[in-house]
């Protein structure tokens, strides 16, 4: 949803002149008037409270005036904020500036604000009230929570459905870069709480995370939810994904490209970017779980306070890009070392609730020829550490490494399917049962470990094992015989060096493989732009032939008018008619001597018959030495200029 | 009759000369002869150890990696047969001796074959001299027509012949650039082969004391993402992946894990 009027595109000189104008028209002996007010009367050690004087009916003259905020034993002034207001209501103008002071108490206890005068510039006093504060002891509430509830705004809930959590209510979020946490967090187990900003608003952007649990064991993917909320008069970019704080957890990639929705959060339109991923922890204990999320977003900026003028400063008020790291709510994980007692020998650190399955492939082979196991382990679960079902040592098979290949469900990577092939060999013929193949995994949900029995089919083999054929040891053979070196077919040692190579560094890691290339492109894009340019630059002989043209046709036109002064009709009909030959020459692109009045007639009959009389006169001039008759030359220029005129070139 | 005589007297000379001049040729020879000996004699260790001197000394070669891989597996490490021999295909991509052995100690040490496609066996026979010669020749003779292009002074059927070399020069350039660009992408990674005596032990995290994830086979090639201390962080062609112990793994370019990996 974009603004019906972009403010960014009125100009910036035309705002000044505005504010001026309207500066102007404040009335020059307003009633001044004083107003304050307590964002929330009740709240915890160590949370802020903004208190905001403001005054009314100010001048365009009148300048911030010198508020001292009255010593108060155990309240400390964490800050203050200034702000200045023009309200036009019915045709009046009504300016007021603002003064917040951002409070904090160190210890319980109730507050009071003692009346204290204010002195505005012009010399008069604004009295302000007593401020009553009370302040509660939060030191046993924990410390993600705030038990009491502030009252405004009432906490406000997300309405969209989020990732359901069978594990208690998520934490709430962080104070986000300056806006105060949110009120209640306890609003059930659907719901995320939304930290607000001073004012009551929700914060502009927030972050927040929700792990399906918060128990765990070592290994286990607990699937989590990222939220990324961005208001909607938020111009917020994100310059990354979100990552994990810390290194207690390792998470699944995220994906690129979130799933983006519109929600309303406390009433405000947002942009909703999540993501389904899930982590796990290498290592036992309780950790906590925060993420955060490098951010622009566009922030208005006061003008400094010191300005002459505030009215002023508030027009040079901006937006700036700022640079923010989200950071999100926290989530304690308690991370459970898996048991020692009961676990199997083939187990690799699978953790979930899964199924196992195989098959094989021929039923029939000969000796030597592979058999393909294939298995499919399918559930939720932590597949990275999903291995296929070990086979029970069997001198009858020789077995390969398995290939694996997984195929996702879902977003987080926590549902899927992985397959297994492996190729076995039997190493003698008759119908061979294969290998037991076993597959382990620990179910956290029983806290136990389950062992899987796959059942694989028996293989008829048929013919025999090739006999190898083994080289006979040196008789001063000290080398240790082992099982492993390949007895036939290896392929003799080579009796020539070959060529030498200091090491095996690939030249693409040198500095001058780049340099090189990269220098001699670059001569070359410059030899291109270089070429372009020269090009560019060339004259063209066209532009010339148009231009000197041109310069003859104001040099006739020229001879015309001073003979139609001098009242000489030789000239004037030769220039004339030059004139004429020089501007249909250009039309028709031929030379302007060529173009008599036969060659006229042929290209343009009808503008032939209004030059005859001027080109007979022309001829007349040229054979005679003078025009016949009384002739008026300016009647005859104006007919020239005319058909000048019409024999334009395109 | 008397000019052949003079001719052999005269390339005796030569030889003479040479061996004094070049000492080290004669002694690389003998030493490989040495090394190959030793191999024949049955005694495989002192083979390979007098083959890795030699590549200490006078560097790397497909022959060398080649032989002293044989050395290795005649000496049952199959480990070091098998990351020699994956330096000499890495030399050699195409020799067809070194994938048959490659292939056949793979077989042995119990592991899937891993040959070459025709395709990785083309982009990887071509050296990075030649890449490079190609791509500065290019743009060498790009330059040259477009100076001649340029000059005034050059006759008018030169320009034209620059011209037409710019014009035919331009889309191959930039063909071959991006070629090269995706030859550097697919030898990009980094590779090593477990050398641990029978398997190496694959953890969760970086450290001694985090838990098991499984093993990996003495032999495996295996691709190298991260590394973190002492540890690599690697990812088998089975899709097996955790943290191993540097001293497990070696490269099969010596010096690659030195080299932060790109991601």
């Amino acid at each position: 949803m974009k603004p019906a009027f972009d403010f960014r595109l009125f100009p910036r000189g035309l705002v000044l002149l505005l504010a001026w104008m309207v500066l102007a028209a404040l009335p020059s002996r307003a009633a001044v008037s004083l107003s304050q007010q307590i964002d929330q009367p009740e709240a915890n050690v160590g949370d802020e409270v903004t208190v905001t004087f403001t005054i009314q009916g100010v001048r365009t003259d009148m300048n911030f005036p010198d508020i001292q905020f009255p010593k108060v034993a155990g309240l400390q002034v964490l800050g203050t904020s200034q702000a200045t207001n023009i309200t036009i209501v019915n045709g009046s103008f009504t300016g007021s500036i603002s003064e917040s002071f951002h409070i904090s108490a160190s210890r319980p206890g109730n507050y009071v604000i003692p009346s204290f005068d204010i002195s505005t510039p012009d010399g008069g006093v604004l009295h302000t009230q007593p401020i009553n504060l009370h302040i509660l002891d939060n030191s046993n509430a924990p410390p993600s929570a705030v038990p009491t509830q502030a009252p405004t705004p009432p906490p406000q809930v997300v309405t969209t459905p989020v990732l359901p959590n069978n594990n208690g209510p998520v934490v709430m979020p962080p104070n986000n870069g300056g806006v105060t946490p949110p009120a209640n967090p306890n609003q059930g187990t659907s719901s995320i709480s939304v930290p607000t900003e001073p004012g009551g608003r929700p914060a502009r952007v927030f972050l927040a995370i929700s792990p399906t649990t918060t128990d765990a064991y070592v290994g286990e993917s607990i699937p989590v939810r990222i939220e990324f909320y961005i208001r909607y008069d938020s111009d917020a970019q994100q310059n990354s994904l979100p990552t994990i704080r810390g290194s207690d957890f390792l998470m699944n990639n995220l994906s690129v490209h979130p799933m983006e929705e519109d929600v309303l959060v406390m009433n405000e339109p947002y942009r909703r970017e999540s993501w389904l991923t899930a982590i796990s922890a290498p290592k036992g204990g309780d950790f906590p779980l925060q993420m955060d999320h490098d951010t622009y977003w566009s922030k208005p900026v006061q003008a400094p306070n010191n300005f002459p003028d505030p009215f002023v400063s508030m027009f040079l008020a901006r937006p700036q890009l700022v640079h923010q790291n989200i950071v999100s709510n926290q989530a304690m994980i308690h991370v459970h070392e898996l048991p020692q007692e009961g676990r199997p020998a083939n187990f690799t650190g699978a953790i979930g609730h899964l199924l196992a399955s195989g098959t094989a492939q021929p039923s029939s082979v000969t000796v030597g020829e592979p058999v393909t196991l294939h298995f499919t382990i399918s559930g939720e679960g932590n597949f990275d550490y999903v291995r296929s079902p070990a086979l029970t040592p069997d001198p009858n098979w020789k077995s390969y490494v398995p290939r694996a290949k997984m195929q996702y469900d879902d977003e987080s990577h926590t549902q899927g399917t992985k397959i297994f092939d492996q190729e076995i060999i039997p190493q003698k013929n008759g119908t061979l049962p294969l290998p037991a193949a076993n597959f382990s995994y620990f179910d956290p949900n029983t806290k136990q470990y389950v062992t899987q029995s796959v059942a694989l089919p028996s293989i008829t083999v048929t013919g025999s094992m090739p006999v190898a054929t083994t080289e006979t040891p040196a008789a001063n053979d000290t080398t240790t015989a082992t099982p492993f070196a390949p007895a036939a077919g290896i392929i003799p040692n080579r009796i020539e060096l070959g060529s030498l190579s200091e090491n095996l560094t690939p030249a693409y890691r040198q500095p001058w493989f780049w340099t090189v290339q990269g220098g001699l492109a670059a001569l070359v894009v410059l030899g291109v732009v270089l070429a372009i340019i020269r090009a560019r630059g060339k004259p063209n002989p066209d532009h010339a032939e148009r231009a000197l043209r041109e310069r003859t046709l104001h040099q006739e036109e020229d001879a015309m008018s001073d003979a139609v002064r001098r009242n000489d009709s030789a000239a004037f009909f030769l220039a004339a008619r030059h004139t004429i030959q020089l501007q249909l020459g250009a039309r028709w692109r031929v030379k302007p001597e060529a173009l008599t009045l036969t060659e006229i007639r042929q290209r343009d009959p009808e503008l032939a018959e209004t030059l005859t009389p001027l080109f007979a006169q022309a001829d007349e001039v040229i054979y005679s030495g003078r025009a016949s008759g009384e002739i008026d030359l300016a009647q005859w220029e104006q007919h020239v200029r005319r058909e000048l005129l019409q024999a334009q070139p395109a | 009759m008397q000019f052949l005589i003079q001719r052999a007297g005269l390339l005796l000379r030569l030889f003479a000369l040479a061996l004094v001049l070049f000492p080290s040729l004669v002694r690389a020879d003998t030493d490989l002869d040495a090394a190959n000996h030793a191999y024949t004699a049955g005694s495989y260790e002192e083979s390979a150890k007098l083959l890795q001197q030699l590549i200490t000394s006078r560097g790397y070669s497909a022959s060398l990696c080649f032989n002293l891989g044989n050395a290795e597996a005649r000496a049952g490490h199959p480990g070091l047969a098998l990351l020699n021999y994956e330096r000499a295909r890495y030399l050699a991509p195409g020799d067809p001796d070194i994938d048959h052995n490659l292939q056949l100690a793979r077989k042995q040490a119990g592991l899937n074959t891993n040959s070459y496609r025709w395709w990785q066996i083309m982009l990887r026979s071509i050296s990075w001299t030649i890449w490079f010669g190609l791509i500065v020749g290019c743009l060498t003779l790009l330059l040259i027509a477009i100076i001649g292009s340029s000059l005034k002074s050059s006759p008018p059927a030169f320009r034209k012949i620059c011209k037409a070399v710019f014009f035919i020069f331009i889309p191959l350039t930039l063909l071959l650039g991006f070629v090269e660009l995706s030859v550097i992408g697919f030898n990009h990674r980094i590779e090593g082969v477990i050398v641990a005596p029978d398997k190496a032990t694959l953890r969760y995290s970086p450290f001694e004391s985090a838990d098991s994830t499984g093993t990996i086979p003495e032999g495996e090639l295996v691709t190298v993402e991260d590394r973190h201390n002492d540890y690599l962080r690697i990812e088998a062609r089975n899709g097996h992946y955790g943290w191993i112990q540097q001293k497990d793994i070696e490269p099969v370019v010596p010096g690659s894990f030195d080299i932060q990996p790109s991601n």
